[in-house]
């Protein structure tokens, strides 16, 4: 960032603004700027990224009133969240409540009320930021990114969605139009947990976690952690450990050491490396710990 | 001694005298002045930390249109942007514009356009070709032979000097003989201590409208804290008399001794106006304003000495200021943290050795406290670890040893000495150490678990305002005129600023109890330099006692004249007339004790005097303080460490204070909220550390990598206990003392002891983070 | 330049502005009303808070064009001449109010706070406050104040 180019009193570039309310007009649009556009949703990271001058764009295509891109409902196929739905609206959201609870308490942690009023489920999602709260609850929850381009429609289990630090599957011309969660099946605990240096703070580590329970055993298990690597990522070799085993102190330590084994975290300003390896190993304690009291287990 | 319930209005809840502006959004801050024709400004700023500019082309921003100003064409001379030092004691090593900057961010051009956004079009149209120059960004490195000078030579006074080793400034001081204090001790414990690098993170940023008057004047708003400073500088730089400058009074968006000296924005815009010919304003943004200015850290090596008994022998402290790139007030600051170390506790034999240091940095500048919070967190663990050491309770052997009533007291340095005449130490000390549960306290180290808790205590002081009974190397006075209007409604007008701790209202209540007015009767104009006398600077907790002073004083003028006019009208004495505030009437009622029918209001004395011809009942008078009273404050803190994450919560505070007498209640204990919260975030959250390759700020400006507290990061309502002791400074106006500054110094001292006392662990660098703590828990554990 | 149709505490207000123009300028600079803030410009401090169809929202990140065919107000918006709000009189009283600059944000979001929750407890006030800062209060005055309006 050259600091004679920095300005955050205002957007320093001119652009081209378009608010399709079609989505084919938004994937029209795209395809006929190309490299030159982008889309905006709450704005929150992109305005903020165009006044550090990290992204230059000639086209910003609002796709805010998109109805398609608003879905928040539930049908056979499961819970349709649509990418331009606002995080504050899903926090409300009683459905969500209901039967995503980690969702739920992921999206709420999200920055401020502010932040939330305006910030989109798929702006967090597309800005692929590896601490992304929504990414690490969406990782354990069987979901799936809808998306739709030129060419047409398909679809990415979330876990495919990142490839890198801010980079996403998405193509220069595709937009991504929902997320598809199947319910949460019965008797799953869940936990998202997040650690900042303050209240109001991006993570410095985050973890969700889903378990199922089988009498005294753990049926089910899965683990994502965010800002521990070049995206948000799953620890299968601790979810295999768990799976099967009695939620005892030895369990929740052994899942903990694979997990800080497997994760990739780097220094930054925020915090050092050795740091979030070891903050990992707490969370996924207390995840755990928290995820299985949550479904009426025991923890010793 | 006076108690609260003597005064009319002193010590009740008012609503502050700016709070109905402030809380309609209509109050004007310099950020908000807009003007007709107005330019607006963009700075270029250095991107290397230490370069030689051979060349700026702002041809370019010329022809979109831009007025342009570089370092060639401003005025060709070195100053002080702070002018509280008087002349002998003034560095001046700054330029409006630099031709060899020396930090990242350093101003070397700007340019002036129709709008932000074509001036910042403009900026980026700038050539610059700059030889880079080896950089250093630690003191210590800086003062090794060989580093490349940053300063080859600055100004004392009037006189050129040279620069050895980046070597800002030094002092040294000695009292009795520390050889033989420690020959003498039967404990010395020495430790090394190194304080962060705080941004200040004022709430505005650095702003200055200034329009180019018809003649060759100009009239200036600014985020200042003393508007007769600004205006001197800009005389000093510019050269127009000051009889041409009006500097304009603001609301200021937070101090906090960022604007004790004047901003860089603010000659640079008026280069621009002058230039231009037409009203200029340069508002930094955030990013801007963190490459603008920063706290004092320093680097203490500190020993003290101590007999069996538990009092304190002998003492050294070296210190060395990490100034960054430029000198703002490191000479003087040198004498107060000295003064501070020498006023915290009695000690008999000491030694100081303290040096500022030039690095490539961004330049540092007071922080509340100014020094006090560093050298009091230093010598408050230090306490702790002697009393430890001495098996004595802390809380113990501070009572043995603190300066207090009836001794001498260092204030400001060496050159400014007083007595102490009234101190609530042991008040603050037993009653808060009965409120927290001090005898209940964990052991530290004993605990287990994973979140371990632990209660610390830290205390301290700051002076009120740095007045003494002879003139020293520190400007402090101020004055303050008065006048009756002829409805009995008055004007008070002052240069003082009010930085937001409610100082200007605490003025007005000290008016309206003098006079005996109601407290609404008393208007606080916005003035500017034309219509003012001389006000130093808000600066050293002086608002209220020196400030309050000189409102008191011309108070006490104001009610000669018109208690003389009164018992004319009266047929009385002036010297047996009393006044009483009427709320009903809204008037003062002067009267005569005792005597039936001899009264009248004060605004019927004023009408009569204006139809009589007998002149306004007015006042302006100056006021140097005679000393400058410690103002006291205790904080036992309670704190909750999770020894798995090396996050730390404050559960509990309780804060005493001995300000004399309280003025505004709900205010000073905003002093104390707001002074705990500081230093809750000076020992958890704040630094700015540097990128070593390029000399860049990590987090490049940007606060979402420089943290502070938010509401949900601080105690419970019920859990923050504030407490006011029941003392009354005889040389103070109603007996009242400062507080803005020994609201915070004391609080990284009691957090840092509260984390020891968790989980016996001591830090000895800010700030203590968690991973510092996890990093040094499992060291200790494992 | 885009024609934009919004209304500004409750009054119907036509402009034509530039796709990047941001909220908080357009109020600040165009329209003169600088009792919103500028603070940070990337949604970190909270001073730039208005109410967008009653909601909290940051002016600085905000692009005007946004605003079309809704509603905004601002601190100036909550009380005409001498009155006052109920939630401006509390941080009056409460002694919530320092340097100020903090203030017309914290009172925006106190605002949305008391209607969508008339009676919140201390930890909800906390959370919902969450996203301005402030240098100078430490905050306990102005929990105080909103517990206060809550009351009113």
């Amino acid at each position: 960032m050259q600091i004679n180019k920095l300005n955050t009193h205002i957007v320093p570039q001119k652009f081209e603004y378009h608010a399709p309310k079609t989505l084919e007009a938004a994937v029209e649009l795209l395809s006929v700027h190309g490299g030159e556009a982008t889309l905006m949703a709450g704005g929150t990271d992109l305005l903020v990224k165009m006044k550090q001058r990290l992204v230059e764009t000639r086209h910003i295509i609002n796709i805010k009133n998109i109805e398609e891109l608003t879905r928040l409902e539930r049908d056979v196929e499961g819970f349709h969240i649509g990418a331009a739905t606002r995080l504050r609206n899903i926090e409300r959201s009683e459905l969500i409540r209901a039967n995503l609870p980690l969702l739920h308490e992921a999206v709420r942690s999200i920055g401020s009320v502010q932040i939330r009023n305006m910030a989109t489920i798929g702006g967090n999602l597309c800005n692929a930021s590896p601490a992304a709260d929504s990414a690490v609850a969406l990782l354990v929850s069987d979901a799936e990114a809808r998306i739709l381009g030129p060419d047409g429609a398909r679809t990415v289990p979330i876990e495919e969605f990142f490839i890198g630090p801010g980079q996403t599957v998405l193509g220069e011309d595709e937009v991504l139009v929902e997320v598809l969660t199947p319910p949460l099946s019965g008797n799953a605990g869940t936990s998202f947990v997040k650690v900042g240096r303050t209240s109001l703070d991006l993570a410095t580590v985050n973890i969700a976690v889903v378990l199922r329970k089988k009498g005294e055993t753990v049926a089910d298990c899965r683990i994502a952690l965010g800002a521990v690597a070049p995206t948000p990522i799953r620890v299968r070799r601790a979810e295999e450990l768990v799976r099967g085993r009695e939620m005892t102190r030895e369990t929740l330590e052994g899942a903990a050491d694979i997990v800080s084994e497997d994760i990739r975290p780097i220094t930054d300003v925020r915090a050092p490396a050795e740091y979030r390896k070891e903050v990992s190993k707490t969370l996924t304690r207390d995840a755990l710990s928290i995820a299985w009291r949550r479904i009426g287990g025991d923890t010793d | 001694m006076a108690s609260q319930n003597d005064f009319h209005i002193l010590g009740k809840k008012t609503i502050r005298k700016d709070g109905i502006a402030k809380v309609k959004g209509l109050e004007k801050y310099a950020s908000d002045i807009a003007l007709p024709n107005m330019l607006y400004a963009r700075v270029l700023k250095s991107p290397h930390p230490h370069a030689k500019i051979r060349f700026v082309d702002v041809s370019e921003a010329e022809k979109m249109g831009a007025t342009a100003v570089t370092f060639e064409e401003i005025p060709n001379l070195r100053y002080c942007p702070r002018l509280v030092s008087t002349p002998e004691a003034t560095y001046k090593d700054w330029r409006v514009l630099s031709g060899k900057p020396l930090y990242v961010g350093e101003p070397i051009a700007a340019v002036a356009a129709e709008s932000e956004e074509e001036a910042q079009r403009a900026l980026e149209t700038i050539k610059v070709d700059s030889e880079v120059m080896e950089a250093s960004f630690d003191a210590l490195e800086s003062m090794k032979p060989g580093k490349p000078l940053l300063h080859e030579t600055v100004i004392l006074e009037d006189d050129e000097i040279g620069i050895e080793n980046n070597i800002a400034c030094r002092l040294e001081i000695a009292e009795g003989d520390v050889e033989e204090g420690f020959a003498e001790s039967d404990i010395i414990l020495e430790r090394e201590y190194r304080t962060n690098r705080r941004y200040h993170n004022q709430l505005e940023t650095k702003s200055v409208v200034v329009n180019p008057e018809p003649g060759g004047g100009i009239t200036v708003w600014s985020t200042t804290q003393t508007i007769h400073n600004s205006r001197l500088l800009l005389h000093q730089i510019f050269g127009i008399p000051m009889n041409r400058i009006n500097v304009k009074k603001v609301a200021l968006g937070g101090g906090f001794g960022s604007s004790i000296h004047t901003n860089p924005v603010v000659p640079i815009a008026v280069a621009l106006a002058l230039k231009a010919k037409r009203p200029v304003k340069l508002s930094y943004t955030r990013e801007e304003d963190m490459h603008d200015h920063v706290s004092y850290q320093m680097i203490f090596r500190l020993k003290m000495g101590a007999s069996r008994e538990g009092r304190l022998t002998a003492g050294q402290l070296d210190a060395i200021l990490d100034i960054g790139a430029h000198q703002i007030q490191a000479y003087p600051l040198l004498g107060c943290v000295v003064g501070w170390w020498a006023s915290l506790y009695k000690i008999p034999h000491k030694k100081y050795v303290g040096k500022a240091v030039y690095t490539n940095k961004v330049p540092s500048c007071a922080f509340r406290g100014y020094g006090n919070p560093q050298i009091s967190w230093a010598v408050e663990s230090l306490m702790d670890e002697l009393s430890e050491a001495l098996v004595i309770d802390p809380l113990e052997f501070r009572l043995k040893n603190y300066v207090g009533k009836g001794d001498i007291f260092w204030g400001q340095g060496p050159t400014v000495k007083s007595v102490i005449q009234s101190c609530g130490v042991e008040e603050i000390l037993m009653k808060g150490s009965g409120i927290i549960g001090w005898k209940s306290r964990p052991k530290p180290g004993e605990q287990k678990g994973r979140y371990r808790r632990g209660i610390g205590l830290g205390r301290g002081f700051h002076t009120s305002s740095a007045g003494a009974p002879v003139p020293s190397t520190v400007v402090d006075h101020g004055g303050a005129m008065l006048k009756i209007n002829e409805d009995g409604t008055l004007d008070y007008i002052t240069a003082l600023m009010d930085q937001g701790g409610g100082t200007l209202t605490a003025h007005a209540k000290i008016i309206a109890e003098e006079l005996g007015v109601p407290l609404q009767n008393v208007n606080v104009v916005v003035s500017d330099t034309q219509t003012t006398v001389y006000d130093v600077c808000t600066h050293a907790s002086r608002g209220v006692y020196a400030g309050g002073g000189a409102a008191h004083k011309v108070a006490r003028q104001v009610k000669k004249k018109l208690l003389e006019y009164a018992a004319k009208v009266l047929d009385a004495y002036p010297h047996a007339l009393k006044i009483r505030p009427d709320e009903e009437q809204g008037q003062g009622i002067i009267y005569a004790e005792g005597v039936e029918g001899k009264e009248i209001t004060v605004g019927e004395v004023a009408s009569i005097a204006r139809h009589k011809n007998w002149g306004t009942v007015a006042a302006v008078e100056s006021l140097r303080q005679g000393s400058c009273p410690p103002h006291f404050t205790g904080y036992f803190v309670e704190v909750e460490v999770d020894t798995e994450t090396g996050l730390v919560k404050p559960l509990r505070v309780v804060a005493g204070a001995d300000i004399g007498t309280v003025i505004n209640p709900t205010l000073a204990a905003g002093q104390i909220h707001g002074g705990f919260v500081k230093g809750w975030s000076m020992v958890t959250l704040e630094d700015t550390p540097y990128e070593p390759e390029t000399g860049e700020l990590m987090n490049r400006g940007f606060i979402t990598d420089y943290k502070t507290p938010s509401s949900p990061d601080t105690p419970k309502l019920d859990d923050f206990v504030v407490f006011f002791a029941d003392t009354y400074e005889p040389t103070g106006p109603f007996g009242a003392k400062g507080i803005g500054e020994g609201a915070l110094n004391p609080v990284a001292g009691a957090v840092a002891n509260a984390i020891y006392n968790a989980i016996g662990v001591r830090f000895y660098e800010l700030p203590i983070t968690p991973s510092k703590i996890l990093e040094a828990f499992a060291r200790k554990e494992g | 330049m885009t024609k934009i149709e919004f209304t500004l505490n409750g009054r119907r207000r036509q402009l034509d502005i530039e796709p990047n123009q941001l909220l908080m300028n357009l109020l600040r600079e165009r329209l003169y009303m600088t009792g919103t803030k500028y603070g940070c410009g990337i949604g970190e401090c909270g001073a730039c808070t208005v109410l967008l169809d009653g909601e909290p929202v940051l002016s600085c990140l905000t692009l005007a064009v946004d605003i079309d065919g809704k509603e905004v107000t601002t601190i100036e918006g909550l009380s005409e001449g001498d009155e006052m709000d109920v939630v401006q009189e509390a941080y009056l009283e409460e002694g919530a109010v320092q340097c100020g600059f903090c203030t017309p944000g914290f009172i925006m979001t106190t605002k949305a706070l008391l209607r969508e929750n008339p009676d919140p407890t201390e930890e909800e006030i906390r959370e919902y406050l969450k996203g301005h800062l402030c240098r100078c209060t430490g905050y306990v005055n102005i929990i105080k104040a909103v517990k206060k309006a809550a009351g009113k």
